[in-house]
């Protein structure tokens, strides 16, 4: 196994291939630097190119998304590296930084797959799909996701067992087993980091019943529910496949909640449930959604309308911190819940759950650069050196930080904050070209 | 006769499971012109693109149509193929017979089928006429205008100035900085907004690509971008001095206009006509200038203030919808900073939901544990304002306890007032950027293009999009520098071929195409002793308005002329 | 099978390659079916339609013509509905000189989201036109 390093210089290395990273990148190839784009899933376009609908335009997620995404894969000063991870970045002089890159094998050489699928069918492995949030199942030889991008296959190595059916159905003779872990030696000038967010596991909140009760989901899962390309084609609760009617929101799942270590608000998960909500009054026009909230915090441009909205098509708030759920014989689920305008404790059945999980900060950048030199907030998020004047400067000179990796942030803010830490990097390398 | 090329797509089966392509290609392939009709798995695979390629230079392809997904998805893929083949892109052309054809009638196979020669035809006889096209090339100024020097627009300019492009920042009043130069402590911070104010203009003042023009207005734009001529009036700095005006060449602008506070209508919560009544900005200006341990308001010590939230804000239709985001966490770090400043300060806060969202709620949690009273009203039933002689009850009903009604004494009233759009909009008129329901500027999309505006050359930064707080203000101004450098950076750029053209021999000036142009991009010129109208190519947006209205049906937009689209309904019907 | 009888009216939809358009496309994504004998043209906006293609349409037996207008979210500018209107207004004068019903052209705004509207527009449309055009073919 060869595990030396090649060599590579680019002008700036982005950690994060979601909207935020990607965002930056254009902004950094279109104004001519070469970007390399390093992304630890499959696909690029992060956890925004799986989502429904957008708040408060609920223009399809899907079509937003791919249009960009294909414009980065395509540009001709991105390089893009999934399946990849950064393991380190040191600063060894103001505009140079050398960081060590790790692309694990997709054992599919991408330009000549097809993207026919045979090799899905061939495969007799069947785990999770951790790209429908666990809702079906996929195979081990698969493509991620309709919409992904690269839009090939992978072989899930960890799951695979070797049997060759993929191999002997493809077509273009493109899966390759050969292929091994590179290990990349990368020179750039300026780094931003858009590293993301991850979601609360709710998990830690046992008294919600997450996977105890089939029918209580996370808000992510019900985000691919709605989605075009849904796995179910409808939407259903997982327990027993009945379409439900009486659907229950839990606002501040892991939010606002010192319990579980996480005092801050975050921020987007009002907005998303309100968007849910909607979609599902209009899929599923004779059910109920309940919307247990704490306060509705629909702050941004076009959000309250969009709040009044929903109240105008008849989803149900209700001010109350819900205690605890337990489970029917039926699946259905009772929600134990201070209603806080009447100041009493009060129960409630509803058919399926729908826990709006926060945001908590992605674990995976905290060691990145070495001696800690950059510094994070109480939260692990990615500290903003001068929040005032340049947001997206951190505690180094030369790396940036663009969208949620600071902290929770919804769309609009995610793309405006990766326009700023382009607008820095680009100044950055501008003042120290050497002439 | 033009040698075109038709490739016909599976799509997976997304097409191909409902159109039979292999009927569709049947139909098409002894269509006049057609000398190659495939069908393929993927059109949009490096395979089949690399196969396009070379069919093109094999057979000598002078038009190349695809039918396929949505032109959303993959036009410019197709029209980049037919470029890499030596072929002017725009003389692709692209039909939709998977989300027009095979999905929206999944239900009915052979109908599909027929409806995806139709469209496939339809495609071949457009691209009989389809014309190698190219983008106008025009000179770009190396100069960036940036309009409001608040802190948004300080900081665009400073941006642009790092990126080694000349700004000039105008501002209307004779100081720069805006609202932020007005504030004292900010939230999630520890500057003050003049120190931050001061700090970001000493950086840009000196430097030579800077010009920094306050007391001045920007009275009048022409052109377009690349290349807009601005005039300016510079008020007189002395009385006496003459009136300046200037002319500069700008080939972007970022408009940083920024917002007003919203002032409370007189007996508004009995704003004015009760002296114990102040709103948010007055109340943070005293917070900031008072000293001692005591804070003294017209001569009386203040203990107990009451906050009464979204005024001006979240009201009905008619009033201002929107939320000013900013509010809620800008009052209550000013309270706890005047319950930490002064002595006996006790804080009531008459909420209608507190939005302290993010890391901001950091600062709701510390103020309830410093044992502020926080409760909320209903918007139907607000809080009322009445005197004891002495003085003023605060009373509100509160719908955290089952209504009760309860009242409270108050030292001093701040009616936490949020943000409103410029009453002054005469930059955004002068410049024709489209306005939002709340009356702010809109941005093109939200998501693709939050800083743009319809107008190509100009974004927006900051406030005058929508209430934003300081961060998020520079945020979206350093996103607008980079969108307004990207413009310019090259000094040249490329405007989109797709125009409207006039044939000079039928027109002669009605002037209904100029009334009809939202661009003002059609001048009336005399040609040969004859006055007619001309499309000013750098302006015009092709949209094709101009086009119906003409008498003597003289224009016609590049793409969409009369025989394209007459050629398509023929095949059509 | 669709049978001898017709059920679908042959109609030109002119949509927006901005606003209307997508919306028509996400009809397709959602599976919202309509007739297919609805054919779409897409221009860059609704207000650039010249009346004499409208006419040029039914001349060539097309059954309804179905403007799918850009309506207030015009990224042209404000005056779209109202030049939408008036065109529509000139080409409804054009018809009736010539004896074809006014009512055969319809235009109604389409959102970049509204697949549904469009195709509760269009199946009421197809709807009106069997029953006045093709009654004695049902």
């Amino acid at each position: 196994m060869s595990s030396e390093n090649k060599t590579i210089k680019f002008d700036a290395l982005i950690v994060g291939a979601g909207i935020a990273g990607g965002e930056a990148a254009l902004n950094l190839a279109n104004s001519g630097y070469k970007v390399l784009l390093v992304e630890k899933e499959r696909s690029i376009g992060g956890k925004m190119i799986l989502l429904s609908k957008v708040f408060p335009t609920l223009d399809c997620s899907a079509c937003i998304t791919t249009p960009k995404v294909s414009e980065i894969a395509r540009h001709k000063n991105i390089t893009i590296f999934t399946e990849s991870e950064v393991t380190d970045i040191s600063k060894t002089a103001d505009n140079d930084f050398i960081a060590h890159i790790t692309k694990k094998p997709r054992y599919v050489h991408v330009e000549d797959c097809t993207a026919c699928q045979l090799c899905e069918k061939a495969c007799p492995v069947s785990v999770r799909d951790q790209y429908q949030y666990g809702l079906i199942g996929r195979k081990a030889a698969f493509i991620p996701f309709s919409i992904a991008n690269p839009k090939a296959a992978a072989i899930d190595i960890e799951n695979c067992t070797l049997c060759g059916a993929c191999e002997k159905v493809c077509p273009t003779s493109c899966i390759d087993f050969t292929m091994e872990t590179e290990y990349f030696e990368l020179h750039a000038k300026t780094v931003i980091m858009a590293s993301g967010f991850s979601l609360f596991d709710p998990l830690e909140i046992p008294r919600y019943g997450y996977e105890r009760y089939k029918n209580v989901i996370t808000s992510m899962q019900m985000e691919r529910e709605i989605a075009p390309t849904r796995p179910y084609n409808t939407i259903l609760r997982p327990g027993d496949g009945k379409v439900p009617d009486k659907i229950a929101y839990v606002l501040c799942v892991g939010s606002r909640d010192q319990t579980v270590g996480n005092p801050i608000c975050s921020q987007i998960c009002c907005m998303y449930s309100i968007k849910q909500a909607q979609l599902l009054m209009g899929a599923l026009p004779m059910a109920d959604v309940t919307i247990y909230y704490i306060n509705i915090r629909s702050f941004g441009k076009g959000f309250e309308e969009f709040y009044q909205q929903a109240k105008g098509m008849g989803v149900n708030f209700v001010k109350g911190k819900v205690g605890k759920i337990s489970e029917l014989e039926n699946g259905n689920l009772i929600l134990r819940y201070e209603d806080i305008s009447e100041g009493v404790v009060k129960e409630a059945e509803h058919d399926m759950v729908v826990l709006s999980v926060g945001a908590k900060s992605n674990p995976s950048v905290a060691n990145i650069f070495q001696e800690g030199r950059l510094k994070f907030d109480p939260y692990n998020f990615i500290a903003q050196s001068d929040l005032m004047g340049s947001p997206s400067k951190t505690s180094i000179e030369g790396v940036f930080v663009a969208g949620t990796a600071t902290g929770p942030m919804d769309i609009p803010d995610s793309i405006l904050s990766a326009g700023s830490a382009s607008s820095d990097a680009i100044s950055y390398l501008i003042q120290h070209e050497t002439v | 006769m033009k040698r075109l090329g038709v490739y016909i797509c599976h799509c997976g089966g997304n097409i191909s499971d409902y159109v039979d392509v292999e009927e569709v290609r049947k139909a098409v392939e002894h269509e006049e012109g057609v000398v190659l009709a495939k069908t393929t798995m993927f059109a949009c695979s490096d395979s089949n693109q690399n196969d396009m390629v070379s069919d093109i230079k094999k057979h000598k392809l002078d038009g190349v149509v695809v039918a396929s997904c949505s032109p959303k998805l993959h036009l410019v893929t197709f029209r980049n193929v037919t470029e890499r083949g030596d072929l002017n892109k725009y003389t692709y052309v692209h039909a939709n017979i998977r989300e027009q054809a095979s999905w929206a009638h999944s239900d009915d196979k052979q109908g599909a089928t027929g409806k995806a020669i139709h469209l496939v035809k339809a495609a071949i006889a457009k691209s009989r006429y389809a014309e190698p096209l190219y983008p106008n090339q025009i000179e770009a100024e190396k100069t960036i205008a940036v309009i409001g020097a608040g802190i948004a627009g300080l900081k665009a300019a400073a941006s642009i100035s790092d990126k080694n492009i000349n700004v000039i920042l105008i501002e209307k009043e004779n100081r720069v900085g805006g609202h932020a130069a007005e504030l004292g402590d900010l939230f999630m911070s520890d500057e003050k907004g003049y120190d931050l104010v001061n700090r970001v203009y000493n950086d840009i003042v000196q430097r030579e690509n800077v010009t920094i023009l306050t007391g001045s207005e920007v009275i009048s734009s022409k052109g377009s971008i690349g290349d807009f001529t601005l005039k300016i009036r510079k008020r007189p700095q002395n009385a006496g001095d003459p009136v300046e005006t200037m002319e500069i060449k700008v080939g972007s602008m970022v408009v940083a206009t920024g917002f007003e506070s919203y002032i409370p209508k007189e007996g508004e919560f009995d704003y004015v006509v009760n002296e114990n009544v102040i709103a948010l900005p007055e109340f943070k200006l005293l917070v900031d200038k008072s000293t001692g341990d005591r804070l003294i308001y017209k001569g009386k010590t203040i203990k107990n203030i009451v906050y009464i939230y979204c005024v001006g804000s979240r009201q009905n239709e008619g009033g201002n919808t929107y939320c000013s985001r900013f509010c809620c966490t800008s009052v209550i770090h000013t309270s706890i900073e005047a319950k930490k400043k002064f002595k006996n300060i006790y804080n009531i806060h008459l909420n209608r939901g507190i939005r302290t969202y993010g890391k901001q709620e950091l600062l709701y949690a510390e103020s309830l544990k410093m044992g502020d009273i926080y409760l909320q009203f209903d918007q139907t039933t607000p809080p009322e304002i009445t005197s004891n002689g002495k003085n003023s009850i605060v009373t509100v009903t509160d719908i955290l306890s089952e209504g009760k009604k309860m009242s409270v004494e108050a030292d001093l009233i701040v009616l936490v007032t949020g943000m409103v759009p410029r009453s002054d909009q005469s930059v955004g008129t002068m410049l024709k950027i489209p306005k939002g329901r709340d009356k702010f500027y809109n941005e093109v999309h939200i998501k693709l293009r939050p800083v743009e505006t319809v107008i190509d050359g100009i974004t927006i930064a900051g406030a005058c999009q929508g209430p934003k707080n300081i961060s998020e203000s520079v945020n979206s101004a350093l996103s607008a520098a980079t969108k307004s450098f990207s413009y310019v950076s090259k000094g040249t750029l490329e405007t989109e071929p797709i125009i409207a053209v006039i044939n000079e021999d039928s027109c002669s000036w009605c002037g209904k195409c100029l009334e009809a142009c939202p661009f003002d991009a059609i001048e009336k010129r005399n040609v040969n002793s004859r006055e007619i109208a001309v499309v000013n190519s750098s302006v015009c947006k092709g949209c094709g308005m101009c086009a119906p209205v003409c008498p003597p049906d003289a224009i016609n937009l590049i793409g969409y002329r009369n025989e394209e689209i007459i050629s398509m309904i023929d095949v059509l019907a | 099978m669709t049978g001898n009888l017709k059920k679908s009216a042959k109609i030109l939809v002119f949509s927006t390659e901005k606003i209307s358009d997508p919306a028509i496309d996400m009809a397709g994504l959602l599976k919202l079916h309509y007739p297919p004998t609805v054919y779409t043209i897409t221009i860059p906006c609704s207000s650039g339609i010249k009346p004499s293609w409208i006419l040029h349409a039914f001349e060539k037996g097309f059954d309804g013509v179905f403007i799918a207008a850009d309506g207030s979210d015009c990224v042209y500018g404000e005056t779209c509905t109202e030049k939408t209107g008036n065109l529509v207004s000139a080409a409804h004068e054009q018809m009736k000189a010539k004896d074809i019903e006014p009512a055969r052209l319809r235009m109604a705004a389409i959102c970049s989201v509204c697949s549904e509207a469009f195709v509760k527009q269009i199946r009421s449309f197809n709807e009106y036109l069997i029953k006045t055009l093709h009654a004695q073919e049902l």
